[in-house]
């Protein structure tokens, strides 16, 4: 008999989906509002059922889900991140009419999450891709009175639906050559896909597939349009959660199932790395929307974490996993934050309003919001890595064991890369606190302000008591060696 | 590598027959077929019958609701003939049944929905 219990997360998850949706539609737009508490009431009770389940190992519906450590760490980082967005949403969401689907679409989509990261076999990856995917297509254009926020929708859509197509070809490749989906099953009978032209060929595809979600460069094309385009906390959700999904697929799939493929993967990983993280932040550097600039900074963590796949030790691969948990604190913050900049723009109605997160739509936040200056301040030092915070735990557990490993030219590419960051970060917090401020002192709405906390208090907690969290990471690596 | 090479050969036999049949029979078609030049044969075709009015009219988007919603459910039918086929002589027919009504009661709630977003009323 199936033990339920352990997919007690998931399951809180969909039913507060629906509970939302079904009580959503009969309620009037004023009173909708409670929503957004009983969302975030729903992904709070499962990010303590997963903390609770933390140390269980088991195979479930014949072998096709895994809970183990790997699984269970990223489903903190998929909630804790959906706990971000769904306090945050509360304020987004204040007298619309569509607030049920919303959290729903938040909900299914981290659902979807949740599944690939506990997924022991292809074919339940894929559809679990899909459902995270496609609920967060229809997210990235929820404005739909907003030429942007469609345009954004529209070419997430495109290229996630072709980028689909190549995975699922991968797979295809994968099974012809294997006999099976199973990933443990991959991995014993891989002889024949190690020697013949098609294991290449698999390799290639699955990495444009999952590349997509990891905004890879060269696979990167969709997300400074979607996360400039997309509402605030959406491209909070797809920067820091749906993101990660690509990782976590990526590990399973290459480290558990391919692992005859190492040579050819770890390659293809070790350039896509350089290529990333280098370009994401020369390119960030001369962008003036906020958002732009974050997408691409979050191309260049992207390429951190994927040096992970290239060095390959224990130690790389918790750094790479405490990365995540690290990074979706950051980048789920400072879009929050950015949100309520947003926010403040187009209420007071003043600024550029055709680009609300304009650099200058920062001008003497320090002032006018002190909270969000403060914790934007926190989440731009911590994604450059200074020390005590979350940030530089991750960078520090990672590029030092690229160095270990005997990839000492990686390191140092990452921490010039590092160094890089340093510019456009600083030059967000000296708009935010030495350049005259254009209003006055504005309240903070208190979703935002909780949320920024929550955030803020992640990012603080991982940096200056970082041992339970890479103890996790570290029972997470254990399942991929 | 040459047997690799030798194993594409059967591909590349069908690729030529494929870039040669469809000009070869278009000119076949082309040579053999009569051909008549009456005016019935521009009007647009509907079956049979004579066409009335413009073709440039407005459909009412609810038609596309509506034929979504069918789409919908009739696929999530398809769902229960592999669980008919199973239903019996496995020893799993308590299971099956929660299953299904799972299944049905999610459906349910996409049912409600719909019907409270109004998305079944024909005019609104």
């Amino acid at each position: 008999m199936v033990n339920f219990m352990l997919l007690a997360p998931e399951i809180t998850v969909v039913a507060t989906g629906l509970i939302i949706l079904l009580i959503g539609v009969f309620m009037s737009p004023r009173t909708k509002n409670v929503l957004g508490y009983l969302a975030s009431l729903g992904v709070l009770a499962a990010l303590v059922l997963t903390i609770q389940s933390f140390g269980t190992v088991a195979l479930m519906f014949y072998d096709t889900v895994s809970i183990d450590g790997l699984s269970q760490f990223f489903k903190l980082v998929f909630l804790a991140v959906a706990l971000i967005v769904s306090v945050a949403s509360i304020k987004y969401n204040e007298n619309s009419d569509h607030t049920e689907e919303f959290y729903t679409l938040v909900l299914f989509a981290t659902f979807g999450m949740m599944v690939v990261a506990s997924a022991n076999d292809l074919i339940l990856l894929f559809c679990a891709f899909e459902l995270a995917s496609l609920a967060t297509f229809a997210l990235a254009g929820f404005e739909k009175q907003n030429a942007k926020s469609l345009e954004g929708a529209m070419k997430y859509f495109v290229i996630g639906a072709v980028s689909s197509a190549l995975m699922l070809f991968g797979i295809s490749f994968v099974y012809g050559a294997t006999g099976t989906t199973s990933i443990p099953a991959i991995a014993e009978n891989a002889a024949f896909l190690a020697q013949s032209p098609i294991g290449i060929v698999a390799v290639v595809l699955l990495i444009a597939g999952f590349g997509f979600k990891m905004a890879l460069v060269p696979f990167h094309m969709w997300a400074p349009d979607t996360y400039q385009g997309s509402p605030s906390v959406v491209s909070s959700l797809l920067a820091a959660g749906s993101k990660k999904m690509g990782f976590v697929a990526a590990f399973r799939v290459f480290i558990l199932a391919l692992p005859a493929l190492q040579v050819d993967w770890q390659f293809a990983f070790a350039i896509l790395a350089v290529v990333t993280m280098t370009f994401g932040n020369v390119v960030a550097v001369s962008q003036t929307s906020v958002k732009r600039m974050l997408a691409y900074s979050s191309l260049a963590q992207a390429g951190y974490i994927a040096m992970a796949f290239v060095v390959m030790t224990p130690m790389a691969l918790t750094g790479g996993i405490f990365y995540t948990l690290a990074h979706a604190f950051m980048k789920g913050g400072a879009f929050i934050a950015t949100a309520t900049v947003v926010w403040m723009i187009t209420t007071q109605r003043t600024g550029n309003l055709d680009v609300p997160d304009h650099l200058d739509s920062f001008r003497g936040l320090g002032k006018t919001m002190p909270l969000a200056a403060l914790s934007m301040t926190v989440f731009v030092f911590a994604l450059a890595g200074i020390p005590q915070t979350a940030g530089f735990m991750a960078k520090l557990v990672l590029f030092s064991s690229a160095i270990e490993a005997g990839m000492a030219w990686l390191a140092v590419i990452a921490v010039l890369n590092s160094a890089l960051s340093l510019f456009y970060y600083a030059r967000l917090v000296r708009y935010m606190y030495f350049l005259p401020p254009e209003g006055k002192k504005i309240g903070m709405p208190f979703p935002y302000a909780a949320s920024l906390l929550i955030a803020v208090a992640g990012v603080l907690i991982m940096g200056f008591w970082p041992e339970p969290f890479l103890q996790w990471a570290m029972d997470a690596a254990q399942v991929l060696i | 590598m040459s047997e690799i090479i030798d194993s594409y050969i059967p591909v590349a036999i069908f690729l030529v027959v494929a870039l040669v049949m469809p000009p070869m029979t278009m000119f076949m078609v082309k040579q053999l077929s009569p051909r008549s030049r009456a005016a019935g044969k521009y009007t647009t075709y509907e079956s049979g019958s004579v066409p009335t009015g413009t073709a440039r009219i407005q459909f009412n988007v609810e038609y596309y609701l509506y034929a979504i919603a069918f789409v919908l459910f009739d696929v999530e039918v398809l769902f229960l003939y592999p669980w008919v086929t199973v239903y019996k002589g496995h020893g799993i027919t308590s299971i099956a049944i929660v299953e299904m009504f799972i299944f049905v009661f999610i459906l349910l709630f996409g049912y409600i929905y719909l019907w409270k977003k109004e998305a079944l009323t024909w005019v609104k």
